[in-house]
C-alpha cells in the first residue's frame, strides 16, 4: 500500500479517528445540547429560518438566566432541505457528535414518524418539531415526542367551536391539499362538525402544488358555504380562491390553520386578504396585550418575527422546562423522565406567548385563538377569546 | 345553476388552465425543436420570470406593463447565457449529460432565488384587474381568461413565425438536419442561441402569468413537470402539439377534479402520459423518432 507498513497505516487510522472524534471529546460535560434537523431551505425554508431564530433567542434568554440547573443549553443543527432522508442523516450525525444531546427539534411529520423507533430505542431524547400531525398526539406510540400547540384535528376543533358559537348550524366546506399534511384532519373534523350541529356540504381536494383553482372555485360556488376551512397550504391557492369568490359575490368566510396564519405572507396579497381568519396557538409579535416575554422578544428583535419564530421559541421553552423539572427532581435526562416532567406542566405561564396558562396533559397543548387579518393594519387581530379544548 | 351551465364553466376553466400548460410546454418545444435538448430547468426559468416581475414591479416600482417585458427579457437573458456559456460547450456530449446539466441548472436557480428573495411565498402586484368575465351566462376567472388569450396569441405567433419568418425556417432546417443546415449557410450555433433565448423568454412570460394567479415561491418550478407531460403527449418538437395537448390535459384535469375529486387529477394526467408512451411514444404530433438514452 504505497510503501506504507501495516503498523503505520493503523497508527494513521487511529489518529484520524481521534481527530474526527475531537469535537465530541471537546464538549463541556455540563452543557445540554438541543439537536435540530431544521428545514432552512426548500419548500419549508420560510418557516425553518424563523424557527431557528426563535429557538436561539429562547436559549439565549435561558442561558443568560443561568441555564437549566446551572447547565447551559446549546442548539446544534443542520439544514435538511425538508427532505426526510437528510433529516435522519442530520439526526445521526448530531447524535454521534454530541454526547449530551437530550432535546431535539424535527422538521416534519415524516421525520417524526421515521425517527420515532430510534428515539424509543435510545430513550434519552425528548423531541418536538414543526409537525402538528394528529398521529403524533399519541402518548403511547409517540412517547418521546410532543407538539408545542394543538394538533391539526384540535386546530379544526377550535375553528369549529368558534363557528358553532358565531353561526349555529353553519354550512361548511373543507378545502384540503392532497398531501399527508392536507388530509390529516378531514375525517375526524367532519365527525366533530356533526357533533357541533354544523353541516359539511362539500370537501374539495386540490392536487399538491395546484396553482389554478378555477374549477374548485366553481364547486365552492355551488355549495355556497358560510365558512370554507383550508388546510394543507401556506398561501397559494388561498388568495386566488378568495379573489374569485369575491368576483362571484360569495359571502363565504375563509379560514385556515397555523401555517397559513403568518400575517407577513398576507401583506402582499392586499385587500383580498381582508377578513381571512384562522386558528393561532400563540400570540403575534405585535399583540398589545400584556406579555413580558413578547416585550423581551421585541427588545431583542425590533422587527416583526413570524409565527414560525413563536413556534420555535415556545418549543424551546417547553423543552427547557421539561429538562429543568427533571433535573430539579434529581432524575436523569431520559425521554421517560422528561416526558413525565412535561406532562406535569399545569397552568404554566409562558410569559404571554400563549395568552392563557397552559397545561400539557398528553402530547399537545390544546389551546388556540381565532385571529382575523386586517388588511389596512396589515396585522392579524384577535376575534375570539382563547379556546381550550380540555375545558 | 343548471348542470349544463356548470359543465360549461368547468370546461372553460379547464381550457384556461390548459392554455397555461401549453404556454409552458412551448418553452420545452422551442428548445428541443432546435437543439434536441430537453431543458428540465424550464420550470425554474418560469419561476425566475415570476421573481423578475416581482423585482421590477414591486421592488423597483416599475409599471407592470414595463415589468412584464423586463421579466421576459430577464428569462431570455438567462437562456442566452446558459446556451452560450454551458450548453454550447457540451455540443457532442451524450444527451444524458446535457439533460443532467439542465437538472443542475434548475437547482442552481432555486438556490439563487432562495438567497436573493428568501423562501417565503409571495404575491405578485395585480395587473389584470378583478372584474369577473362572463361568456354568456358562464363565469370564467378573469386571470384564466387573460392567460388563455395570451397563450393562444403567443402560440399562433410562433406557428406563423415557423412558417414564414426566415429565422423560423432556419430553426426548422436546423432541427431537421444540422449538417445540411450548415451547408446551406445557416448559422447553426446562432439558431441554438436564438432557440434558448426565445424559449426561456417564453417560460419567463408564463411565469408572470402563473405567478399572478397562484403567487410565487421557490417551489413553483414544479409546474414545469406538468408541462413536460403536455410536451410528451403533444410531441416534443410540435408547437401545435403543445397547444392541443395542453388544452386536452387542462380539460381532463378539470373534469376529473370536478366530478371525481382533486385527488384523481394527477392519476388521470399521468395515466394519459403512460398510455401515450405505450401507444405513440413520439406524441400526438411529434416526429416519429425515438432516441434511447
Amino acid at each position: 500500500m504505497l510503501g506504507m507498513t501495516k503498523r503505520t497505516f493503523l497508527a494513521l487510522a487511529a489518529s484520524s479517528a481521534l481527530v474526527a472524534a475531537a469535537p465530541a471529546f471537546a464538549q463541556d460535560d455540563g452543557e445540554i445540547v438541543m439537536g435540530g434537523s431544521l428545514p432552512l431551505t426548500g419548500v419549508f425554508g420560510f418557516a425553518g429560518v424563523a424557527i431557528e431564530a426563535g429557538i436561539q433567542d429562547y436559549l439565549k434568554i435561558l442561558n443568560e438566566d443561568g441555564g437549566i440547573a446551572g447547565r447551559k443549553v446549546r442548539l446544534a443543527y443542520e439544514d435538511t432541505g425538508y427532505q426526510v432522508d437528510q433529516s435522519v442523516a442530520v439526526f445521526n450525525k448530531l447524535t454521534s457528535q454530541n454526547r449530551n444531546i437530550h432535546l431535539y427539534y424535527g422538521d416534519s411529520t415524516a421525520f417524526s414518524r421515521t425517527i420515532n423507533p430510534e428515539l424509543q430505542r435510545r430513550g434519552d431524547i425528548l423531541m418536538a418539531g414543526a409537525s402538528f400531525a394528529t398521529e403524533i398526539n399519541d402518548p403511547q406510540n409517540f412517547a418521546s415526542q410532543f407538539i408545542a400547540g394543538p394538533d391539526y384535528t384540535e386546530m379544526f376543533s377550535i375553528l369549529l367551536e368558534y363557528i358553532a358559537r358565531e353561526k349555529p348550524g353553519a354550512k361548511l366546506v373543507f378545502v384540503n391539499s392532497d398531501t399527508e399534511f392536507g388530509r390529516d384532519p378531514i375525517e375526524s373534523s367532519t365527525a366533530r362538525a356533526k357533533e357541533l350541529g354544523l353541516e359539511v356540504v362539500e370537501q374539495i381536494i386540490t392536487p399538491p402544488g395546484a396553482v389554478d383553482v378555477s374549477t374548485e372555485v366553481l364547486k365552492l360556488r355551488r355549495a355556497r358555504p358560510d365558512y370554507a376551512i383550508f388546510h394543507g397550504y401556506i398561501l397559494a391557492p388561498l388568495p386566488e380562491f378568495m379573489t374569485q369568490a369575491k368576483q362571484l359575490g360569495l359571502e363565504t368566510k375563509f379560514m385556515g390553520t397555523f401555517w397559513s396564519m403568518d400575517s407577513s405572507i398576507w401583506d402582499s396579497v392586499g385587500e383580498v386578504a381582508d377578513g381571512f381568519m384562522g386558528v393561532m396557538p400563540y400570540r403575534y409579535y405585535y399583540d398589545e396585550e400584556e406579555a413580558p416575554m413578547l416585550k423581551r422578544i421585541r427588545e431583542m428583535r425590533p422587527t416583526y418575527q413570524t409565527t414560525g419564530y413563536m413556534q420555535g421559541f415556545l418549543t424551546a421553552m417547553l423543552m427547557g422546562e421539561a429538562a429543568r423539572r427533571t433535573l430539579d427532581a434529581g432524575k436523569e435526562l431520559t425521554s421517560q423522565n422528561m416526558k413525565a416532567a412535561l406532562n406535569s406542566i399545569e397552568d404554566f405561564d409562558t410569559g404571554g406567548i400563549v395568552g392563557v396558562p397552559i397545561s400539557i396533559p398528553g402530547n399537545t397543548v390544546p389551546v388556540g385563538r381565532i385571529y382575523q387579518y386586517d388588511a389596512a393594519a396589515k396585522q392579524m387581530k384577535p376575534v375570539s377569546d382563547w379556546i381550550s379544548l380540555k375545558e | 345553476m343548471s348542470d349544463l351551465l356548470f359543465f360549461v364553466e368547468v370546461s372553460l376553466a379547464g381550457l384556461g388552465s390548459g392554455a397555461l400548460l401549453s404556454l409552458t410546454a412551448l418553452a420545452f418545444v422551442l428548445i428541443y425543436k432546435a437543439t434536441r435538448v430537453i431543458n428540465l430547468a424550464v420550470g425554474e426559468i418560469l419561476m425566475m420570470g415570476g421573481y423578475f416581475f416581482l423585482a421590477f414591479a414591486a421592488g423597483w416600482g416599475l409599471s407592470p406593463w414595463l415589468a412584464i417585458p423586463a421579466a421576459i427579457a430577464g428569462g431570455a437573458l438567462i437562456g442566452a447565457v446558459v446556451e452560450r456559456g454551458i450548453i454550447r460547450r457540451m455540443l457532442g456530449e451524450s444527451p444524458i449529460s446535457v439533460f443532467m446539466v439542465t437538472v443542475g441548472l434548475g437547482s442552481v436557480l432555486v438556490g439563487i432565488v432562495e438567497l436573493v428573495w428568501g423562501t417565503d411565498p409571495r404575491t405578485l402586484p395585480d395587473f389584470m384587474g378583478t372584474a369577473p368575465v362572463f361568456i354568456g351566462e358562464a363565469y370564467v376567472s378573469r386571470k384564466i381568461a387573460i392567460s388563455f388569450a395570451v397563450a393562444g396569441l403567443v402560440i399562433a405567433v410562433f406557428l406563423a413565425l415557423f412558417r414564414f419568418w426566415r429565422g423560423g425556417v432556419a430553426l426548422r432546417a436546423t432541427a431537421t438536419d444540422q449538417a445540411a443546415a450548415y451547408s446551406c449557410g445557416i448559422n447553426v450555433p446562432g439558431v441554438f442561441s436564438l432557440a434558448w433565448t426565445i424559449g426561456c423568454g417564453t417560460a419567463a412570460g408564463a411565469g408572470v402569468l402563473l405567478g399572478s394567479i397562484g403567487g410565487i415561491a421557490p417551489t413553483m418550478g414544479a409546474f414545469g413537470l406538468s408541462a413536460l407531460v403536455v410536451v410528451i403527449v403533444g410531441g416534443l418538437d410540435s408547437v401545435a402539439g403543445a397547444l392541443v395537448a395542453g388544452l386536452a390535459i387542462g380539460l381532463v384535469e378539470a373534469w376529473t377534479g370536478t366530478y371525481l375529486g382533486g385527488e384523481y387529477k394527477l392519476v388521470f394526467t399521468f395515466g394519459i402520459l403512460i398510455l401515450m408512451l405505450m401507444i405513440r411514444p413520439y406524441g400526438l404530433f411529434g416526429t416519429k423518432e425515438i432516441e434511447r438514452l
